[in-house]
């Protein structure tokens, strides 16, 4: 991700370049942003429900994890992935290696750990459970158990 | 009795398997105090005034007999020889070393237990009726469905990092031995007019600073809802409580801040969207699995010719800790671990080991734990209570004094705990010395008399008859007393008396109390029900006079 005075761009799991918008920026602008083909960034205080109708005109989205005690973000990417049906990328950014198996159930299916965790062994958080207790937007391969 | 299988207790070894490595990564510096605080906490883990203290949970407050070996046998190997039974049926040890703590989980994942969201902010262990399944008056047995909502709640993938702790009770019965509206969630089995079984929720329930009674925010969610409605409630709050205020993290605020009304319309909003999806629906054949799994190991017993002894010591004791069973032949039998001259709640190894023994032989390897920090033996024969009560007199814990003033319920005070402001196991010795003369107990009656040592209420002060809060104030001890909390019957949060009492005189504020109720009882009648009729004003005079 870079953050370019206030232009954010990523490069998605295709390799296409895309740029960032705000919630609010998308919702004042849908349809130009459409045509350009804008990603949206989402961060925990945002109301999600803003982008309900227009979600499958978003090329990308980002979810913010940046504080280790934030939970929203979980919630957030349940309700777009599994209540609203959202096929696109969802990255979760500025991620914490012990959170990602939280995050990729609740819908996040790529992302960008933060510096610190840089030489980690990601496997331990990403596959450390053999069995689930409940059904998430995500249930990866576990067993299940509900 | 139910038993995790070979999955269960693979997910468990994972868990410890994760956290060790988590924990090496903290000793190794590559993992901060702040972000390795909120991993221990999820697994019951504090950090506390001399050394680290670990929450073990006891589901639905049953234990088996090897379990509690096994807790014996941590409390030998990795504790100084004893563990302190809470009033929210966990267990915990207050003397870990931190690189010995992936050791002892993996012993108690051998016999099925774990630490697992025992603190943190996450949903804590459920609180269930310790009686469950043994009393005539119940409407259901709550423990399969603590299990179920213990299980889909277990390192949720949306609700593992909660605004703040979430504490869920479920009760059956008709009389509330869980204090169900003091809790985040209270869920009550209940029967709706078309005689079919649901759930009554309160939501936003607790103590603390701000005591809360939980108002109840849907009246009947049928069973095979409950999922996708707790969910909701989750969810609500997860997306919408407070996190900028550390002193308004608990959903009661979020409740109080909307109202009750508002609160339930927002929950039913998000509740509409997935009450239908089929996989949020509640698993009913499990339901019945573990109904079976939860029967009762005992039938009937016809004991024609029986009569127990005549023993004055024995009576005495039967009549405070003796409980009816819903089986003949059967009776229920409390054990308190409040003794003379101890801390409230806490067991040695040599205990724990002997109680073992005891519950193997008279009540089918059980035993259940309550929020008076009582062991119960669930199962025994009624021709069998006089040897009981002999073996349990022998080993010095056949205290008559359960149920009454005596039996004080403390947490571990400023002795032990990091956060208390005030010390409570002292407080509740000196009480017990004061109040020593048994005829004299048996006079008063069953008061509860709970001290916390601060304002997190570890003891659940504000519920109960005669509640000290214990305060600093220029670095010396103070109480506060509240008067008349209750919630076998109705929910209600005890009343001020009036400013806090220093720690020398707070005993004799407590007999005072005691002579006023004494001086106003009519026949039969309870502090709670004097102190109604009365009010507060005659038990301030004498106290502040």
């Amino acid at each position: 991700m870079v953050e370019d005075s206030e232009i954010i761009t990523v490069i998605d799991s295709q390799g296409n370049t895309v740029e960032l918008v705000s919630v609010e920026q998308w919702i004042e602008d849908i349809d130009n942003l459409t045509d350009l083909g804008k990603g949206v960034l989402i961060k925990p205080a945002d109301d999600v429900e803003l982008l309900r109708d227009s979600l499958e005109k978003i090329v990308f989205i980002a979810l913010d994890f940046v504080g280790f005690d934030e939970g929203r973000g979980y919630s957030q990417a349940a309700l777009i992935r599994k209540r609203w049906g959202y096929s696109g990328e969802i990255r979760g950014i500025n991620a914490h290696l012990d959170q990602l198996q939280f995050m990729l159930r609740s819908g996040v299916n790529t992302y960008e750990l933060q510096e610190q965790y840089q030489g980690s062994d990601e496997h331990d958080y990403t596959n450390g459970f053999s069995i689930c207790y409940q059904a998430a937007a995500d249930n990866a391969g576990m067993k299940q158990k509900f | 009795m139910y038993q995790y299988n070979a999955d269960d207790t693979a997910f468990l070894v994972e868990r410890v398997d994760q956290f060790e490595k988590q924990l090496n990564r903290h000793l190794a510096g590559d993992l901060d105090a702040v972000k390795f605080r909120s991993l221990r906490l999820r697994n019951g883990l504090y950090m506390e005034l001399h050394a680290h203290m670990l929450r073990v949970a006891i589901p639905y407050g049953i234990l088996n007999t090897e379990q509690l070996r096994a807790l014996a046998d941590v409390a030998d190997k990795y504790d100084r020889g004893f563990g302190h039974f809470t009033t929210r049926q966990n267990i915990q040890y207050n003397w870990i070393e931190l690189p010995e703590i992936a050791n002892l989980l993996r012993d108690l994942s051998v016999v099925g237990l774990h630490a697992i969201q025992t603190s943190g902010k996450a949903l804590r262990n459920i609180t269930a009726d310790p009686f469950s399944g043994l009393t005539k008056d119940e409407v259901e047995d709550a423990r399969p469905y603590c299990e179920l909502i213990r299980r889909w709640f277990n390192i949720h993938p949306e609700f593992s990092w909660l605004p703040g702790k979430f504490k869920i009770a479920i009760n059956g019965a008709k009389l509330d031995e869980t204090a169900l509206q003091i809790h985040d969630l209270g869920l009550n089995i209940v029967h709706n007019e078309a005689g079919e079984l649901g759930f009554t929720v309160y939501v936003g329930g607790g103590l603390g600073a701000a005591p809360m009674v939980a108002p109840e925010i849907n009246p009947f969610v049928a069973i095979e809802d409950i999922i996708s409605y707790l969910e909701s409630v989750f969810r609500v709050y997860n997306l919408q409580g407070r996190r900028d205020n550390l002193k308004r993290l608990r959903i009661k605020f979020l409740v109080r801040e909307h109202g009750a009304g508002e609160f339930a319309r927002m929950v039913d909003e998000d509740w509409q969207q997935t009450k239908d999806d089929p996989q949020l629906k509640f698993n009913m054949q499990e339901l019945a699995k573990l109904k079976q799994d939860f029967t009762l190991p005992i039938e009937p017993l016809e004991l024609e010719d029986f009569t127990d002894t005549v023993d004055f010591n024995y009576s005495i004791w039967k009549n405070n800790n003796v409980r009816a069973h819903k089986l003949a032949g059967y009776s229920i039998v409390n054990i308190s671990l409040t003794q003379l001259g101890t801390a409230p709640g806490d067991a040695t190894s040599e205990q724990m080991r002997m109680l073992a023994d005891l519950a193997d032989k008279y009540s089918n390897s059980e035993l259940r734990t309550t929020k008076r920090q009582n062991l119960v033996f669930p199962y025994v024969r009624q021709d069998q209570v006089f040897d009981l009560w002999q073996a349990l007199e022998k080993n010095s814990l056949a205290s008559p004094h359960q149920g009454t003033l005596a039996h004080v319920v403390a947490c571990p005070g400023g002795d032990y705990c990091d956060l208390a402001k005030a010390v409570s196991i002292p407080i509740a010795q000196q009480v017990q010395q004061r109040f020593d003369d048994m005829d004299k107990l048996f006079d008063i009656g069953p008061i509860n008399i709970n001290i916390s040592g601060c304002e997190n209420s570890c003891a659940h002060h504000h519920i109960s008859d005669i509640g000290l809060l214990g305060l600093k104030k220029n670095e010396k001890e103070f109480y506060q007393i509240t008067l008349a909390g209750e919630t076998l019957y109705e929910t209600a949060i005890g009343r001020k008396l009036g400013r806090s009492i220093a720690g020398a005189e707070v005993v004799d504020a407590i007999e005072d109390i005691v002579n006023i109720y004494l001086d106003n009882r009519e026949e039969e009648e309870s502090f709670v029900d004097v102190f109604k009729r009365i009010g507060i004003v005659p038990f301030k005079e004498k106290v502040y006079g």
